[in-house]
């Protein structure tokens, strides 16, 4: 299913996708606009990273078509396992990395980056008050807020966001949903946000695509979650 | 107290070799932060011996009569350098290809390397018995024959590493600890992982030339481990590991000359003494927040 569009920011038109030469989705229809909340949902291992790792140009499109309007920025909020814990990086200095999309010499030599942008970001996100500890001792949530901060401190029209509840107790995950409802208003972002789970999130996407057997459905949110889809994706009668 | 004096001035017999190894102390652990963060510890462990075949084949050719370079032991010498840095240049853009391909195992991969580059060092050593005796001392790490020309060209070319691995520690530690993020900023990470390659092939050629492939193992590893516990960013670890490496080169040097002992095998137990006390006193000592 299309969601279309005049100018879509991102657009997959029959695009296949996948590693190497083998695709794992194939025809895949997804056009995102601005200013929308995407929820990216299937089960583990469905190829939802896929997706994003496609859109953010960290692997190629093996077939079909993928276009952007302009040059999108982007901010990426991996999953915070994926960050070796053995660097001995602050929390601040992880934040700083959003600004390194211009380093140039004297900002190379200065002791910080862009100061003034890294701390606006980390308190927008709540993280000012462990910003000087090292990113490995803090609990998921405050990773999850860091990781955040250094997404928006890009400057980003579009943020990406790899299962960024993963492994956070309930009441951190309501926190961290509304931040980035606060964040999407105040910054007219567009949102992508990768989940295995629908629970809380639900009520914030304006659109989503279910990931499932190589293929990817996408649309409004009232239509990719009526009971209906929800059977169908679920595979039993809701 | 008076020989340490001794050693501190200009006119001390043994120069060369007491700054040689103190420079390849301070600036090996810069690069090798590199290894223990992306965790290959164990290129660590083969490249320098990658880079002593490399000086062993160059003195191959030369004993097979394949003179490249004009200047006779100078010469010598700058061809060893030569076959040093393409042995571990190349070698180093081989694995980080298959790295990047995520083909096979690398650890399995690293012991053949190292495995191959000791058979080849001794096969090339065995086909240039008029190489034999300077290969033995290159393994061991001698360098008191070095030029005084040499000497200061190779002082230069490790500063300008140092300056380089400083001067861009923030795009190295972005492309190691999150490729991702720096490929959506539009950073070149192929061109920056490159920069650095090249980097760590030049200090460990050199590195090894200077004071052999145990040696320089041993700068590039434990000195970065000893520095991790303690390190409360990037730039302290780089400042704090190539403090520890640049102090136990020194100290090992002392030893070695007033007890008369091997200078390669001092250092390395000076260094290993360091990361254990490190340990311990991480042990001990609270963590502050």
């Amino acid at each position: 299913m299309t969601t279309a569009s005049p100018s879509p920011l991102i657009r997959f038109k029959n695009a296949s996708l996948g590693y190497g030469s083998s695709p794992i989705l194939t025809k895949v229809d997804l056009a995102v606009e601005p200013g929308s909340f995407w929820g990216v949902l299937g089960h583990n291992g469905s190829g939802k990273t896929t997706i994003l790792k496609t859109m953010l140009g960290l692997i190629p499109c093996l077939g079909g078509e993928l276009s952007f309007r302009g040059t999108p920025r982007f901010g990426y909020v991996p999953q915070k396992e994926r960050l070796d814990p053995l660097f001995p990086l602050s929390a601040r200095a992880v934040a700083e990395m959003g600004t390194y999309r211009k380093l140039d010499l004297l900002g190379r030599l200065r002791r910080a980056g862009d100061g003034g942008v890294v701390d606006r970001c980390l308190a927008d996100c709540g993280a000012a008050g462990f910003a000087d500890k090292r990113l490995s001792d803090l609990s998921g949530g405050q990773k999850q807020r860091v990781l955040i901060a250094r997404a928006l401190a890009a400057e980003p029209e579009i943020l990406v966001l790899d299962e960024p509840l993963a492994g956070i107790d309930i009441t951190t995950q309501q926190a961290l949903l509304k931040l980035l409802k606060d964040l999407k208003e105040q910054r007219d972002l567009t949102i992508l946000m990768v989940s295995h789970r629908v629970s809380a999130e639900r009520g914030l996407f304006t659109h989503a695509a279910w990931v499932d057997e190589g293929r990817v459905t996408a649309g409004p949110s009232s239509e990719m979650f009526s009971s209906g889809r929800l059977s169908e994706v679920f595979r039993t009668e809701l | 107290m008076s020989v340490l004096l001794d050693m501190l001035k200009p006119d001390f017999l043994l120069h060369h070799a007491l700054w040689g190894s103190v420079v390849v102390g301070f600036v090996c652990p810069l690069v090798g932060v590199y290894f223990v963060l992306r965790r290959l510890v164990f290129w660590g462990v083969a490249l320098p011996q990658v880079s002593a075949a490399g000086i062993a084949f160059a003195f191959m050719l030369q004993g097979l009569g394949f003179n490249f370079m004009a200047g006779g032991e100078t010469g010598e010498r700058h061809l060893a350098i030569v076959g040093a840095v393409v042995f571990t240049v190349g070698t180093i853009l081989v694995l980080a290809a298959l790295e990047r391909r995520g083909a096979g195992l690398t650890e399995g991969r690293i012991g053949a390397l190292y495995a191959l580059a000791w058979a080849a060092s001794i096969l090339f050593v065995a086909w240039n018995a008029a190489g034999e005796t300077e290969m033995f001392g290159l393994l061991k790490g001698e360098i008191v024959a070095i030029s005084e020309s040499d000497f200061h060209l190779m002082l230069d070319i490790f500063a300008a590493l140092a300056v380089a691995v400083l001067l861009f520690q923030r795009e190295f530690t972005f492309v190691s600890y999150d490729r991702d993020m720096a490929v959506t900023l539009g950073r070149n990470v192929l061109a920056w992982d490159l920069l650095l390659y090249l980097i760590v092939g030049l200090a460990v050629s050199l590195g090894v030339m200077t004071v052999g492939p145990l040696v320089t193992f041993g700068y590039l590893v434990i000195p970065p481990l000893a520095a991790l516990p303690w390190a409360r960013g990037m730039r302290s670890l780089s400042l704090l590991a190539s403090a520890m490496g640049g102090a136990s080169a020194f100290a090992g040097f002392y030893l070695s000359y007033t007890r008369d002992l091997p200078l390669g095998p001092v250092v390395v137990c000076i260094a290993c003494a360091v990361y254990a006390l490190s340990s311990a006193a991480r042990l001990v000592v609270p963590r502050s927040s």
